[in-house]
């Protein structure tokens, strides 16, 4: 009985196999894409960003407008949808130029023609700087560089704006 | 600026110009059906309007991590540790040190504080996904920043 035993597989011995086997397996399935997301932030390159319509090229006027539109950041770990402001104008050129309203010197938001004394001009409520219409820092002012300009495209008729990059 | 690594290293190259700290003063409970839900919503509400204040006036004010601390029938223990807090902060530098709470009970020692009280009406219980609640927020958040602003003029 006992030598019969050890040559055969019992039947507690089978199902302790088939269960493990199978725990196993459905572990791994569920850990796979843990670890798949908790490392892909890494293997990612930062690729180029997307491109989100934010309005129509008849509505641009020469003053400046502020359109609000959604991108989908990744922020380190955390994919996220992030809010993102742009001052949309044409320029004394007719070019179209959307600029970020992120204050070069410390990231306050600049607000346009709220200062009776500049209405002309881009307003930091943070330390008083101030940028004219297309953006440039008003010497004298904190800051020391331009808004940031987003990239453009323009298709059939509509504006759709990427990522603000520096001048 | 948040209390984050990398704020902070901004900060220490920028300190002359961040001379506003902002605390919220956050209370929680479990105990009591209704206040356990009411904290909770505050707590969320009160977030939402220091996060948005932070993206707006980076450059010059400074979000504190919250002070939390129980919802009991008297504030006494806490103001004076409250006031070391704010004494810590003017003595680094920061002129203005604003202290944001719903909590009504902190009106009691508005004269006792060495920091500005801010108090904010509470809101009702509501979806915060729903439009017009938003809506609401966001307009007392403006109303939160002309009060800095103000603040900074005087």
């Amino acid at each position: 009985m006992s030598e019969k035993k050890n040559n055969q597989v019992s039947r507690r011995t089978f199902l302790n196999y088939t269960l493990t086997g199978v725990g196993g397996f459905m572990g791994a399935a569920m850990v796979a894409p843990m670890v798949g997301m908790a490392v892909d932030p890494l293997l990612q390159a930062d690729g180029e960003g997307d491109f989100v319509y934010v309005m129509d090229e008849d509505e641009i006027t020469e003053e400046p407008q502020r359109k609000t539109f959604t991108i989908d950041q990744e922020d380190g770990w955390y994919e996220s949808q992030a809010e993102r402001v742009a001052w949309i104008f044409r320029d004394g050129n007719g070019d179209i130029l959307a600029l970020s309203p992120i204050c070069t010197h410390l990231g306050c938001i600049v607000d346009w023609g709220v200062q009776d004394d500049h209405p002309d001009q881009f307003y930091c409520p943070c330390h008083d700087g101030r940028y004219d219409k297309d953006g440039v820092n008003i010497p004298g002012t904190p800051p020391t560089e331009p808004l940031h300009v987003y990239e453009q495209r323009v298709d059939d008729g509509r504006l759709y704006l990427g990522r603000a990059n520096p001048r | 600026m948040k209390w984050m690594y990398q704020d902070v290293q901004a900060f220490q190259n920028a300190k002359e110009y961040i001379d506003t700290a902002v605390i919220p003063l956050v209370p929680y409970t479990f105990k009591g059906e209704v206040d356990i839900k009411k904290f909770a919503f505050q707590s969320e509400v009160m977030n939402i309007f220091m996060s948005q204040i932070e993206k707006q006036l980076k450059g010059r004010v400074f979000l504190l991590p919250s002070y939390y601390y129980i919802k009991t029938d008297s504030l006494e223990p806490h103001y004076q540790q409250l006031n070391e807090t704010v004494d810590h902060l003017h003595n680094h530098q920061f002129k203005h040190v604003l202290l944001f709470s719903f909590d009504k009970q902190w009106r009691k020692f508005m004269k006792d504080l060495h920091g500005e009280l801010v108090w904010l009406p509470a809101m009702k219980e509501q979806d915060l996904n729903q439009v017009e609640t938003q809506q609401v927020i966001q307009s007392h958040i403006g109303d939160i920043e002309d009060l800095i602003k103000e603040q900074w003029k005087s």
